[in-house]
C-alpha cells in the first residue's frame, strides 16, 4: 500500500536537523520558538517530534543550551549552535543546495 | 460539579479535573515507555513535561483556575501523538509499524495492584480491596473471615495482618491501579509468554541493529551486548518473581497454619485446664500461678510474633506491596524482645528452684522375723502419666502394663491432687543385728533448706504385718511442692543369717539388688534369698525353673516326636523339648532354659 503521508513524514524528517541548526544560527532560542518557527512553514506538525531531536543533536555535540527564568511557567532552556555545530551546519548547507540542485534537475528532466 | 485532582509537572502546581487527569496521566505514561530505553530519555521527559507544563499555564488564569479535558486535549494535539514522534529517538527503529506495536503492548495496560478500598469499606477496607484485585464480590471474602474468626481467631488475626500489610488507596492513580486489569497468578505465566514474545522480536531487532552497525562501522556493538546482557536479567527475574510469589504462598499457608496450632495450644491450656497433661506439667514445674501465665504469654509472644510477621511479609510478597511499615517492623521486634525477656524471666526463676539437691534419710526398725515376706502394696488411687509418656492411658492397667521407674504421675485421692513418683527397693547388708529400713529421700531446691522440706514432705508408706513388710509402689508429694525431681529409694538392711522372700508383686519395685547369685531382678522375685557376709544368696534358685511348671517329657517310648504342639527329643542324656512354654535343654552337666524369664544356663560345674 502506498503511503504518500509517511513519505513526506520521512522527507521533513530529513531536513528537519538543518532547519533547526539554521533556526539556532540566527540566535538563540527555546524550544516553543523553534516550534514556532517551523510551524509557520509547516516543517513541523507536532512538538513532540522536536525534543528527542534537540536532545540527540546536544549529545553529540552540536548544541548547547543554558537555562533561563520564565515569567510564565518553568524556567526555559535556551538552546544555541557550538563552534562544531557552526561548522556543521555550513557542511549541511553546501550538500542541501547540491541535492536541491540535483533533485530539481532529476525532476525537470522527468517532465 | 467535578472532582479536581492537584498535580505538579515541572515544579508547577496543577489542578486538574480527574478524567482529565486520568487522561494526561496515560499519555505522559505511554511517552515515558517509548523514551525509557532512548538514550538521554529522562532528559526528553522533562522537556516535554516542562512544555506541557508551559501550555497548561497558558490554559489557566485566576479566572479559570483548573485545568479541564479540553486543555488536556489541546496540549495533546499539538504534542502529538506518542507514537508520532518518537521514533525520532529511535534512530534505528526497524518500520514505524513495528515499534508501535511493541511498545502497546508494553505500556497501554495499568498494572492492577492490592489496596485497601476505603471507599466502599466496613471496617478497613480490606475485603472489597481484596475483592476488587481477585474481582470477587466483598461479601464472599467477609463471609469467609467471619467463619475463619471461629476457627482460634484466625479470620481476626488474618484481618488485622491485612489491614497494616496493605495500603488503603488514596490517590486516583492508586484508586486507578487497584480496579485496573486483574493481577493474579494466572497473569503471571501470560506475561511471561508475553516477555518471551518480546524476547524473539527485540532479538530480531537486535539482529538488525547489529548488520547495520557493521555496515556503517560504527562502534556501538557494546551497547548491544548490554542489551542482551540487560534480557537475560530479565528472564532470572522473571523466574525470581514466579518462585517469589511461590515462597509467599507458603509462608501464608503454614503461617495460618502454625498460629491455629499455637493458639490451640496454648489457649487450650488455659481453656480446658484440667484435661491437658501438659497444662499440669508446665503447672508442676513452675513455682506459682503468675508465672504459669506470664510462661504461657511468653511462648505466645516468642512463637506468635515471628509467625505473624511470616504471613505479613508473604502477603507482602503475594501482592507485590513496596509500601512498608517501619513501625510494623520495629514494633514486631520490641514485642518479641519482650515475650523472649518473659520467657527468661520464667525459665531463670524455674531453674534456679532446680539449682540444689538434698538427701533425708529415715530409720524404721523392723520387727524381726526369720523369714520376712516382702509385698508391694498398690495404692488405691487414680492417676495418669504425666512424664511426656506417648500413652497416657489412665487407671491401673495402663500403669500396669508398661512402667518405667522415672516415670511420674499426677494422681488423685479424695479429690486431692498428687505428684505420684516409683518407689525403688534395695537390699543390703545390715551392719549390726537390727533389721532396717531406711528410706531415702531426694529433691530439688532453690537453696539447701527448701530442697530438704521438699524432700521431708515426700510421703511413703511402709507396713510391717507380723513377717509380712508391705511396700507402697508410689511415694506421694504434695500439688504445691512442685515437681522438683523428687526420687526416693527404700533400703531394707538385712543382717547375715536372715531370710527375705520376694514376692512377685515387687517385680517392678526392685532395682539392681546385688547378690551372689548374680541374678537379675527380674528373677529375684518368687524365691527366698538369705543374707551371708558375702551378700544376698539364693535359697530355691537351684533348679531355675523351679517356679516354672515343671517340664513334662514325654516317655522314652518314641526318642524324637514333632507334633503340634512342639518338639521332643528324648535321648538317654539329652533332652530337648521346644513348645509354647520356650526351649528347654537338660544334659547330664548342664540346663539350659529359654522362657517367658529369659534366658538361664545351669551348669553343675562351678
Amino acid at each position: 500500500m502506498v503511503n504518500s503521508e509517511n513519505t513526506k513524514a520521512q522527507m521533513r524528517k530529513g531536513v528537519l536537523e538543518l532547519c533547526i541548526l539554521s533556526i539556532l544560527s540566527q540566535g538563540d532560542a527555546y524550544p516553543t520558538e523553534i516550534i514556532e518557527n517551523l510551524k509557520k512553514t509547516k516543517l513541523v506538525v507536532v512538538e513532540g517530534t522536536l525534543y528527542p531531536l534537540l536532545t540527540r543533536l546536544k549529545n553529540t555535540g552540536l548544541l548547547t543550551y543554558r537555562w533561563e527564568e520564565s515569567t510564565s511557567g518553568p524556567p526555559r532552556k535556551y538552546y544555541m549552535l557550538t563552534e562544531i555545530g557552526t561548522s556543521y551546519l555550513k557542511e549541511l548547507h553546501l550538500s542541501w543546495y547540491e541535492l536541491v540542485d540535483a533533485v530539481n534537475k532529476t525532476i525537470n528532466k522527468q517532465d | 460539579m467535578n472532582k479536581t485532582v492537584t498535580i505538579n509537572i515541572s515544579g508547577i502546581i496543577f489542578h486538574i479535573e480527574e478524567d482529565a487527569y486520568d487522561k494526561l496521566n496515560k499519555y505522559l505514561t505511554t511517552i515515558r515507555g517509548y523514551f525509557n530505553k532512548a538514550e538521554g530519555g529522562s532528559e526528553i521527559m522533562s522537556d516535554i513535561e516542562a512544555r506541557i507544563a508551559e501550555m497548561l499555564q497558558s490554559k489557566t488564569s485566576l479566572v479559570k483556575q483548573v485545568v479541564l479535558m479540553s486543555d488536556v486535549d489541546h496540549v495533546m494535539d499539538s504534542m502529538g501523538k506518542p507514537e508520532e514522534f518518537a521514533s525520532e529517538s529511535l534512530e534505528h527503529a526497524s518500520t514505524d509499524n513495528e515499534s508501535q506495536n511493541n511498545s502497546y503492548t508494553y505500556n497501554e495496560s495499568i498494572k492492577k495492584r492490592l489496596y485497601r478500598d476505603g471507599d466502599s469499606k466496613v471496617i478497613g477496607g480490606v475485603c472489597s480491596g481484596v475483592g476488587n484485585y481477585f474481582d470477587i464480590d466483598a461479601v464472599w471474602l467477609r463471609i469467609a473471615l467471619l467463619l475463619m474468626f471461629f476457627f482460634a481467631g484466625t479470620g481476626l488475626l488474618l484481618y488485622i495482618i491485612l489491614w497494616i500489610a496493605i495500603p488503603e488507596a488514596k490517590t486516583t492513580a492508586e484508586k486507578l491501579a487497584m480496579k485496573g486489569e486483574r493481577a493474579d497468578i494466572n497473569n503471571i505465566s501470560k506475561a511471561v509468554k508475553e516477555e518471551a514474545e518480546q524476547f524473539k522480536k527485540r532479538m530480531e531487532k537486535y539482529g538488525d541493529e547489529f548488520k547495520n552497525m557493521a555496515s556503517t562501522h560504527k562502534d556501538v556493538p557494546r551497547n548491544t551486548i548490554e542489551k542482551i546482557v540487560d534480557f537475560i536479567g530479565d528472564i532470572l527475574l522473571n523466574i525470581g518473581r514466579v518462585l517469589l510469589k511461590i515462597i509467599g504462598i507458603f509462608m501464608v499457608v503454614f503461617g495460618v497454619i502454625f498460629f491455629f496450632g499455637l493458639f490451640t495450644s496454648v489457649f487450650g491450656m488455659t481453656l480446658f485446664p484440667n484435661n491437658v497433661d501438659g497444662k499440669e506439667w508446665i503447672d508442676l514445674l513452675l513455682l506459682d500461678g503468675k508465672d504459669f501465665y506470664l510462661g504461657l504469654i511468653g511462648i505466645a509472644i516468642f512463637i506468635g510474633t515471628p509467625i505473624i510477621m511470616m504471613i505479613y511479609g508473604g502477603v507482602k510478597i503475594l501482592f507485590k506491596i513496596r509500601y512498608s511499615n517501619r513501625w510494623v517492623n520495629l514494633s514486631a521486634g520490641i514485642i518479641w524482645l519482650i515475650g523472649f525477656f518473659l520467657l527468661l524471666m520464667v525459665g531463670i526463676k524455674t531453674g534456679s528452684d532446680f539449682s540444689k539437691t538434698a538427701k533425708v534419710r529415715e530409720n524404721i526398725i523392723v520387727k524381726p522375723y526369720q523369714t520376712l515376706y516382702l509385698k508391694m502394696h498398690e495404692m488405691p488411687i487414680n492417676f495418669h502419666e504425666i512424664n511426656m509418656s506417648d500413652e497416657d492411658e489412665e487407671g491401673e492397667e495402663g500403669f500396669k502394663a508398661n512402667k518405667k521407674n522415672n516415670d511420674y504421675m499426677i494422681g488423685t485421692n479424695n479429690g486431692i491432687k498428687y505428684l505420684l513418683g516409683h518407689a525403688q527397693l534395695n537390699i543390703i547388708k545390715s551392719q549390726t543385728d537390727q533389721i532396717n529400713l531406711v528410706i531415702v529421700k531426694e529433691a530439688k531446691g532453690a537453696d539447701k533448706r527448701t530442697a530438704t522440706d521438699r524432700a521431708k514432705n515426700i510421703s511413703y508408706q511402709v507396713i510391717q504385718k507380723d513377717s509380712i513388710i508391705e511396700f507402697d509402689n508410689l511415694f506421694k508429694v504434695d500439688h504445691a511442692d512442685k515437681f522438683r525431681v523428687q526420687d526416693m529409694t527404700v533400703i531394707l538392711k538385712l543382717p547375715v543369717g536372715k531370710i527375705i522372700y520376694l514376692d512377685k508383686s515387687l517385680e517392678t519395685m526392685i532395682f539392681d539388688i546385688e547378690n551372689i547369685n548374680n541374678t537379675y531382678d527380674g528373677d529375684m522375685i518368687n524365691r527366698r534369698w538369705i543374707m551371708t557376709e558375702n551378700g544376698l544368696k539364693c535359697l530355691d534358685c537351684n533348679g531355675i525353673d523351679d517356679n516354672v511348671e515343671e517340664t513334662e517329657w514325654t516317655d522314652g517310648s518314641q526318642p524324637v516326636d514333632i507334633n503340634k504342639d512342639g518338639v521332643n527329643i528324648n535321648s538317654e542324656d539329652t533332652k530337648i523339648k521346644m513348645d509354647s512354654n520356650g526351649v528347654r535343654i537338660h544334659s547330664k552337666e548342664a540346663k539350659v532354659t529359654i522362657d517367658k524369664h529369659g534366658i538361664h544356663v545351669d551348669s553343675k560345674k562351678q
